[in-house]
């Protein structure tokens, strides 16, 4: 633009100079005379050119407001086309942006820590086959104290406190940490302080723990009181004192159910060698480290990869591992990645076609200004001057456009957090940020370039005596009608490709909830209670026993009973398992899910029991020690043969006494159960008796006559009588767990339909459009075709052709396309493969029949054309 | 204040030339200038231009390419609605300047 101006300023000076040449000459000046005095006269050329240049400077970004205010009052006067241009154009725009947010705030903002970029996932896991994720304490302080490649380390665990002597009995999510983990988050309390080195070993003058609460809970429990500090407080069994409280907002580990209070793990080490922290084959712990800042990800685990095998052969009793190093932000969205990028994907195909639609509508209007066109270019307005101009109107219809769309995504942040599945983490964190700003500034400007530079390019192109001479029709049809086809053609490709992606989601979707999880999630009620504080583990079971009998009695209850883990929670227990007359050392032996139950669960859930018997009361410690398998583990351990009578023996529930777990008689079968869900397989389950495995929490089912919620209270009641400072968490029917395990899928498919509705829509009004178009054009020579002889069926079959022609290349594009693309889907898939042949045949055939109508009413107003009146058109 | 004085001149010089002769180039505007004020009046061309520009981004004037009738491109210039109003202005401005002037010097 600036060499423009300065080139302009040049001619000009350049002019008058040797227009006094010219009359110098013509008076008789000789030549050299002459320019020498018209340069004289003229007088220093470069310093008035700069002060001509700085006048103008003014005057360039005048001509750009002048742009934008000319092309404002040119949307004024067409206020149809910029109504239907704006509004779908802020829809398109607004919802790729809300999706955008839903990107940024989940897998983009950086942690919320200042040493985030740093920050690692160190995962334990079983060399074999690569299972399982969580370290032991011993393994932790090996690798902490061996490595030279990660400048601090910290180990925690989540856990479930029931705080008491408050208003009433709270269950809150709290976690078990080393005392490192804030220093390395690089966060300080809000108040008080952190935790000490060394504050999470059991102390030895036996003081009490400590604890940190979260901000939310100071506000909520304790009313912001800054004397919390100090403050003795009743988590179940056991005391803890305040030493601190995190600044608001602050959550680790980062998940979508909140962490409310932090204790260090030296509640785990107390017990001495029987302590969990003392086992170095008890996986169960997260851990994290801060990299050093000269040291690659890579160079990091090919270390921690050396350390785990020194410790597989000093270790040789326990199962080999390997270690893994995540970076924390991917290990916390990883497997999000690529379902929101298709959303993302599908969504932008929308707004393509949007664009596509509204480059159709300019064509459409620039089509009634080729007059103003020709005059200014005559008035000696150059092409790329005209051009600029008709661009920038293109650019302030998507810049306003996208404003409207960003005001609009701003409003769906609080519906975008309810629609999304609860365990997507970070969606709390969805606002409007720069990086958002910036998306939505970027896409309303490449969409106005999209849909305005082919159309603005067209009109500029206007010869002028044609348009000049003659009404509205020139020579310049045969071009538009190219450009049009080419914008359908590209629709109807971006359609067949969305429809193809729902499609195959859709099929998957249905699939999954087709499958039969093994159990009956209808008309089930459960929710978590702890035993009571101070009660033993061996008194636990006896607890539970009454409390489950106290809920089966209660009217509308069929059936009840309790585990301790449920399917569809996600919380499974994994141990080793060793078979009767196979003896393995510990470190070689398989593994198989472990769960207890007491008699009826399976009743309960509806799982079949298939061989054998159910757990009854005498099965307790007193009686010898049983175990029901599943199904899965009865092909895996004895294939071919009846397991009822055999012996295995799970490496934990041992309820009996210290030393080893005793070998457990198999004296039930039951079908496999889904226990992750409907895509899940079905690993080897042991289940041990309640009586005979204690448990400190349970999950307690309750089958219902009518609505599983209708209970609650009741429910409520009944545990508060038997004790009062016991609250009953995580109240959840069976049902809502399954629908939450699909509750992916089943928006995927739900969104993606939508989009490719609407690309339908969108694509058969292009079609309709440009098929029109033609007929409007072709009136002349329709006219003349029915005047010498053609029928209106003739012109129906030619109009219709062209409209199906059109559909076909595109449909051909798009499927050429969709083979490419549809291999991104195959993660999400279930039950069907991603390139389905009988998908991939009836869907493009479904939107040609659609197509096909589209075209097929243009055709016939063609056939109801009267010959007389068009020819006189011309 | 000899400077303003003069640019202000120049300005109305222009704009009752434009006035009077429709549209112009620059050199045209000095050529009449010259011829009107029976070559009493030689604007000096090296702020001719800065001027015109200047008056343009000030709204008085417009400008135009256009060819003149040796074939050359040249800038026209035009006097806008707004350019005619200041003409008037600036006309009275002089006309109160000169009579002030004059009526100074005979004040004896």
């Amino acid at each position: 633009m600036r060499s423009q101006v300065d080139r302009e300023i040049d001619c000009e000076l350049r002019a008058h100079i040797e227009m006094r040449v010219e009359d110098n000459l013509a008076a008789g000046m000789p030549p050299e005379e002459a320019r020498r005095d018209a340069l004289v006269r003229f007088g220093n050329a470069t310093a008035i050119r700069e002060r001509v240049t700085a006048a103008d400077a003014a005057l360039a970004l005048d001509s750009v407001g002048r742009d934008v205010r000319y092309a404002l009052r040119q949307l004024r006067k067409s206020p149809g086309f910029a109504f239907t241009a704006l509004l779908t154009l802020a829809l398109g725009i607004g919802a790729t942006t809300a999706l955008f947010s839903v990107v940024n705030a989940v897998m983009l903002k950086p942690l919320p820590f200042p040493t985030a970029d740093r920050l690692v996932r160190i995962k334990s896991l079983i060399a074999a086959n690569g299972n399982g994720g969580i370290a032991s304490y011993l393994d932790f302080v090996d690798w902490r104290a061996r490595n030279h490649v990660v400048d601090e380390m910290a180990a925690f665990r989540t856990g479930d406190f029931t705080l008491i002597g408050q208003h009433e009995p709270e269950h809150l999510l709290g976690a078990s940490v080393s005392a490192q983990l804030f220093s390395l988050l690089g966060v300080t309390p809000a108040l008080g302080r952190s935790f000490l080195p060394g504050e999470d070993k059991p102390s030895a003058a036996g003081g009490t723990d400590p604890v940190i609460l979260s901000y939310g809970l100071w506000q909520r429990q304790f009313a912001s009181d800054p004397s919390v500090l100090g403050r003795v407080l009743q988590l179940g069994d056991q005391r803890f004192i305040v030493v601190g409280v995190m600044p608001s907002r602050f959550q680790f580990p980062i998940q979508a159910e909140h962490i409310e209070l932090w204790t260090t793990l030296a509640g785990d080490a107390r017990g001495g060698a029987n302590a969990i922290t003392a086992q170095r084959g008890a996986h169960y712990l997260d851990v994290v480290g801060l990299l050093k800042p000269d040291v690659t990800l890579q160079q990091a685990q090919a270390e921690l990869v050396t350390i785990a095998s020194a410790l597989n052969k000093e270790h040789p009793e326990n199962k080999p591992r390997t270690v893994r190093l995540v970076p924390e932000l991917v290990f916390l969205t990883g497997d999000l990645r690529t379902p929101l990028l298709v959303l993302l994907g599908g969504v932008g195909c929308v707004l393509l076609i949007v664009c596509a639609n509204i480059a159709n509508l300019l064509l459409t209007r620039a089509s009634g200004r080729r007059r103003e066109i020709a005059v200014r270019i005559a008035l000696g307005a150059s092409r790329g001057r005209v051009t600029c101009q008709l661009l920038a109107e293109s650019l302030v219809l998507g810049l306003l456009g996208g404003g409207l769309g960003l005001a609009l995504a701003s409003l769906s942040f609080r519906f975008l957090v309810r629609i999304m599945p609860a365990a997507i983490p970070r969606l709390d964190t969805i606002g409007l940020d720069g990086r958002l700003l910036g998306f939505a500034f970027l896409v309303s400007l490449l969409a106005g370039i999209l849909f305005g530079l082919a159309p603005a390019l067209q009109a500029s192109k206007v010869s002028l005596t044609d348009s000049l001479k003659r009404s509205g029709r020139g020579t310049g049809g045969e071009d538009r009608g190219r450009l049009r086809s080419t914008l359908v053609v590209s629709e109807i490709a971006l359609a067949v490709v969305l429809l193809l992606g729902a499609a195959l989601l859709l099929q998957s979707f249905l699939h999954l909830i087709r499958v039969d999880p093994g159990f009956d999630p209808h008309h089930v009620l459960t929710f978590q209670i702890d035993s009571p504080a101070g009660m033993e583990n061996a008194q636990s079971p006896g607890f539970f026993r009454q409390a489950v009998a106290q809920i089966a009695s209660l009217p509308g209850v069929s059936s009840a009973s309790a585990a301790a883990c449920l399917p569809l929670t996600g919380e499974q227990i994994q141990s080793s398992i060793e078979i009767e007359g196979h003896p393995m050392a510990m470190g070689s032996r398989a593994s198989a899910d472990f769960n207890a139950v007491q008699p009826d669960f399976f009743q309960t859930v509806g799982a079949a029991l298939v061989n054998g018997r159910d757990f009854t009361a005498q099965d307790d410690l007193r009686s010898a020690p049983v175990v029901i398998v599943n199904r899965s583990l009865a092909r895996h351990f004895f294939p071919g043969q009846n397991p009822i009578g055999k012996h295995v023996r799970p490496g934990i529930g041992n309820g009996y006494g210290p030393g080893e777990p005793p070998m457990r008689e198999i004296v039930g079968v039951i079908e496999d159960m889904k226990q992750g869900g409907p895509s899940s397989d079905a690993a080897p389950e042991v289940y041990a008796p309640l009586a005979q495995s204690p448990f400190g929490t349970i999950f307690l089912v309750a089958r219902t006559v009518n609505d599983p919620i209708s209970i609650v209270k009741a429910a409520r009641e009944q545990i508060t009588s038997l004790d009062k400072n016991l609250p009953i968490y995580h109240v959840e029917t069976l049902d809502q767990y399954f629908a939450d395990s699909v509750e992916g899928p089943r928006l995927s498919s739900f969104l993606i339909g939508g989009f490719a509705a609407l690309a339908v829509l969108l694509a058969c009004l292009g079609v309709y459009g440009v098929v029109s178009f033609t007929v409007v054009q072709r009136t002349h020579e329709i006219g003349i075709r029915m005047a010498l002889g053609a029928d209106g069926g003739n012109v129906v079959r030619s109009v219709l052709s062209r409209g199906i022609a059109l559909a076909l290349t595109g449909v051909a594009i798009g499927l050429a396309g969709s083979f490419v693309l549809v291999h991104y889907l195959s993660s999400m898939l279930f039950g069907v493969r991603a390139t389905d042949p009988m998908t991939f045949a009836l869907t493009p055939f479904a939107l040609l029949c659609v197509a096909a109508l589209a075209s097929y009413i243009p055709a016939r107003r063609a056939a109801k054309v009267n010959p007389t009146v068009a020819l006189r058109s011309e | 204040m000899p400077k303003n004085d003069l640019q202000g001149t120049l300005d109305l010089l222009v704009l009752k030339t434009l006035a009077q002769m429709v549209s112009l180039h620059g050199y045209g505007i000095v050529l009449h200038i010259q011829r009107a004020s029976d070559e009493l009046l030689r604007v000096e061309e090296g702020s001719l231009y800065p001027a015109l520009h200047r008056m343009e981004q000030c709204g008085w004037i417009a400008s135009e390419w256009a060819q003149t009738e040796t074939n050359r491109k040249a800038k026209y210039y035009k006097l806008s609605v707004a350019g005619r109003k200041r003409l008037q202005e600036e006309q009275e401005n002089f006309e109160h300047l000169v009579k002030g002037v004059r009526a100074m010097l005979r004040y004896a």
